[in-house]
């Protein structure tokens, strides 16, 4: 199991990892800007998002702050052909692949189901229901596997293609999740799993929901785990890097518990301060993994001035171009929720359909109207 | 022109916020996602940021009162407005902003309470001018509509909504279907979830929900009313699907159940209702006399129920109504207790801390409940859980009402300590510092209501809790001692229990243990 793996370390100094450093040395400094860039980017769209609930016009935003180099580091390790299966958090990845901010919201602001089509960005939709996702990646994989064997394999799909299962300490606790690394297991998926460990279960600590670091689970299942620290996005993407690598040489699954802290609240509908101290959150502030790039990049002179005035000229202009879309999108159409929850007609869905109807012409006439 | 941001629902199905403060003033000016104010909802403090940029022409709403969600908050003026002209008929938001700010002022002149022809204003993006004494215009009824996201949208013609002009004004409610326009009429009439005929459709598997128990779960499930109240309709025997709402959105609310509680049982019972307290009286203006009434004012006031009288009410309910509370008493001589007080009080460290009888019992409280751990448990129905550590509770007076802020890890502090954090917590919570963080998790309460001069009470227990001590006046009395009467310092102190965790006895001997320690401090050497 060994120690956390990190590269950066807190106060921006590159540190040599026999296993890792030479992934990161395989990076030149365009894609390293990159890493910092797509960080950046989601940073502000977060932002965007957040005063966007709070002014009314999304229902609900679930801010992935403090979150980013975890998320950046480890879909930039893989291929985009890859299926991401993300819980309702990886806003990083999920710009990454190349999900617009508008797609994105259109959830959020309940005006669709889904925003966007998985096949196109290979990402599936976002679960709200933790853990079942798992269920769903660990399906994926063993749909691959089962292609492989009949070589009935997409023409279009890589084949070495491999699955990522998101989850957060949280979720690790559910029935679904076990399951999932069981048959994963059984089956020898090329399945990685990929805790995000941000520290707090809405208000339950992480120590509650195992006392035990969450990476020794996976040698329970018979596979192998590595911890990392989250908030340092080199460290990210050389581990996913040389998880992936086994997993495409037939490792089997392996999982990443990925040690990092959601400096904001869970949802918009939760207030942090009753459950978790603000001494607490400046620790995890002084770790941030934006800066902590940003320092390493200036230092090493792989970026000047300009490219971090771009970086947020650019994040400025998707939060711009983010607050319009929100604001021009178009209402879910009740009629057609109700009509695409089965192919055939069905007659409990009939019955609240008409009871909704009934509900809304049952309200008093507005005078004068 | 002018831009109004209406107060959103920043959690899920909250219906109303309070501000706390406000952040700018009117004149300053604004950009996009500056934060104008916070507010206190039922689940947070938050800051609410701007979605406008421009000159704080109004703040709507004063701090301290409570908004009701989509109603008016702060307007501001668009720095490039001084060319507007109401006559233009400037499409896009600009027009819908003006006439949104045009017919905002007109509704707000009528003195409209009405929350509904308000919103309806602000949403309207009709002809610049329309006036809204006239709420018939059809612009306003079809916009107003159409920006509500869920509401009836099978029944709109796609094509006549200019949505993009509306959204910007016009925040999300809710979170789901019942974000409807809807929200502010009230119900003509419930909807009863069996109403419509699809036989041509394959019947259910089990029964139909024709059985009348069936339907009444599945009713209720959709009926429009919380849980405290669907619990209470429960208790009293009412159909809460029966109920036509009269409260907010068509919430069916306690008075309602209440009431058909009470028409059903045939009448209430004359006199039985008498207000629990008139406000305090105000200056004594007019001569009570002469004006048939005890002081000035109306003869009958409707005051607001909110914030931490609010939370005050729900929760000694849900205490009293669950909780079968013991309490017991002793009077005692304290007169030692009071000595130790003053002699710490001479004390160089002391001389910044407040050292009262409450520090003594806090310490004495500490001392008895590692003799009586029970005392110091929580209640669960099929277990309960003993504290092996003491977050103690202290019941405090504030002007914005009744706070029992936490000293986490009381037992861990050294007397000096202890009366530090007292001194620091009282304060804190006079001046309405105290964090929701500091009012959690407390083991164990204790209450003085020596101040007010009182030397009994019996304290509603806080939720979860299975002990609160409370303690009465010190006051110089006659004692009996080795057979002479001298005067003596003495008080009563005493508790409530939660009575299903324990009995009379051991809430006897754990008062004895106080008490003993209030008597003689020096038990605290052990």
């Amino acid at each position: 199991m060994g120690d956390v793996v990190q590269l950066l370390t807190e106060n921006g100094e590159l540190r040599e990892d026999e296993v890792y450093s030479r992934y990161v040395e395989e990076l030149d400094d365009a894609a390293l800007r990159d890493l910092y860039r797509h960080m950046a980017l989601e940073r502000r769209v977060d932002a965007e998002a957040t005063s966007l609930q709070r002014q009314g016009q999304l229902a609900l935003w679930a801010p992935a702050l403090g979150q980013e180099a975890a998320q950046v580091g480890t879909i930039a390790a893989l291929k985009p052909t890859d299926r991401v299966f993300p819980t309702y958090r990886e806003h990083a990845m999920a710009l990454y692949r190349g999900i617009s901010p508008e797609e994105l919201m259109a959830t959020f602001r309940a005006a669709r189901h889904t925003g966007w089509d998985p096949h196109t960005y290979h990402f599936n939709n976002y679960a709200v229901v933790l853990a079942s996702q798992t269920l769903h990646a660990a399906g994926w994989a063993m749909g691959i596997v089962q292609d492989q064997r009949t070589g009935t394999l997409d023409p279009d799909q890589p084949a070495d293609e491999i699955v990522l299962a998101c989850l957060g300490d949280g979720a690790s606790s559910q029935g679904d999740a076990h399951e999932s690394m069981v048959f994963a297991s059984s089956y020898q998926l090329p399945l990685l799993y990929f805790i995000q460990n941000n520290h707090w279960a809405i208000s339950v600590p992480s120590s509650t929901q195992s006392p035990a670091p969450l990476v020794r689970r996976a040698y329970g299942y018979g596979f192998t785990g590595v911890q990392v620290d989250g908030n340092d996005v080199l460290a990210s993407y050389a581990v996913a890097r040389h998880c992936a690598e086994q997993i495409r040489e037939g490792s089997g699954p392996q999982l990443i518990e990925s040690i990092t802290y959601r400096l904001g609240a869970h949802t918009t509908a939760d207030d942090p301060t009753k459950y978790r101290s603000a001494e607490e959150v400046e620790v995890w502030r002084a770790k941030d993994p934006i800066a902590r790039c940003r320092s390493w990049l200036q230092a090493e002179q792989k970026a000047d001035e300009t490219f971090f005035e771009e970086t947020d000229a650019e994040a400025d202009e998707l939060a711009a171009e983010l607050r319009r879309a929100v604001l021009e999108m178009e209402p879910i159409d009740l009629e057609r929720v109700f009509d695409t929850v089965y192919a055939e007609p069905h007659r409990q869905v009939e019955v609240e359909k008409a009871w909704l109807k009934d509900y809304e012409a049952g309200f008093a006439e507005e005078e004068g109207r | 022109m002018s831009q109004t941001f209406t107060l959103p629902d920043v959690g899920e199905g909250l219906t109303e916020a309070e501000i706390v403060s406000w952040r700018v003033q009117v004149g300053d000016t604004v950009a996009v996602n500056d934060i104008v104010c916070e507010i206190e909802t039922a689940k947070s403090l938050v800051e609410l940021p701007i979605p406008f940029a421009g000159t704080v022409d109004e703040l709507v709403a004063a701090e301290g009162d409570t908004v009701e969600v989509g109603q008016p908050l702060i307007r501001i003026r668009d720095a490039a407005g001084a060319d507007d002209d109401a006559g233009d008929d400037a499409g896009g938001a600009d027009g819908a902003a003006r006439a949104a700010a045009e017919d905002e002022s007109a509704t707000r002149d009528s003195g409209a309470q009405d929350s509904e022809a308000q919103d309806a204003a602000a949403q309207d993006s009709a002809a610049p001018g329309a006036a809204t004494q006239d709420p018939a215009a059809p612009g306003a009824a079809t916009q107003g509509a159409a920006a509500q996201p869920a509401a009836e949208t099978s029944e709109r013609p796609a094509a006549d909504s200019p949505i993009v002009e509306d959204s910007d004004q016009q925040a999300l409610v809710g979170s789901g279907p019942k974000a409807d326009a809807a929200k502010h009429r009230p119900r003509l009439r419930p909807t009863e979830l069996d109403l419509v005929e699809v036989s041509d459709l394959d019947p259910p598997t089990p029964a139909a929900p024709a059985a009348g128990l069936q339907a009444g779960d599945i009713a209720e499930m959709v009926a429009k009313a919380s849980p405290p109240v669907r619990a209470l309709a429960k208790r009293l025997g009412v159909a809460v699907w029966d109920l036509v709402g009269s409260g907010r959105n068509g919430q069916i609310t306690r008075a309602d159940v209440e009431r058909q509680a009470q028409q059903r049982s045939g009448q209430g019972k004359a006199g039985r209702s008498r207000a629990a307290g008139a406000a305090a009286p105000g200056p004594h203006g007019g001569l009570p006399s002469q004006t048939g009434l005890l002081y000035d004012g109306p003869r009958e006031e409707k005051v607001q129920v909110r914030g931490v009288r609010k939370a005050t009410a729900l929760n000694v309910s849900a205490s009293a109504s669950t909780v079968p509370h013991v309490s017991v008493f002793k009077e005692i001589d304290v007169s030692r207790t009071m000595d130790l007080r003053r002699r710490l009080r001479d004390q160089p460290e002391y001389q910044d801390v407040s050292v009262s009888p409450l520090l003594f019992a806090a310490k004495a409280i500490i001392w008895a409940v590692r003799r009586h751990p029970q005392v110091n448990a929580s209640w669960h129905e099929t277990h309960y859980t003993l504290r092996n550590y003491v977050n103690l509770g202290i019941a405090a007076a504030t002007p914005r009402g009744l706070v029992v802020p936490v000293i986490h890890e009381a037992h861990t502090y050294s007397t000096l300590g202890l009366a530090a954090a007292i001194t620091e917590l009282t304060s804190d919570a006079r001046e309405g510092r105290t964090t929701p963080a500091e009012m959690q998790g407390g083991t164990i309460s204790i209450t003085n209501i020596g101040p007010l001069g009182l030397d009994l009470g019996t304290p509603i227990l806080p939720p979860g809790q299975a002990a609160i001590v409370v303690l009465g006046a010190v006051r110089t009395k006659p004692w009996v001692v080795e057979g002479q009467v001298v005067p003596r310092q003495v008080m009563t102190v005493g508790g409530s229990f939660d009575h299903r965790l324990i009995d009379g006895d051991l809430a006897g001997a754990f008062i004895s243990d106080v008490a003993a320690v209030l008597e003689e401090p020096g038990l605290l050497l052990d």
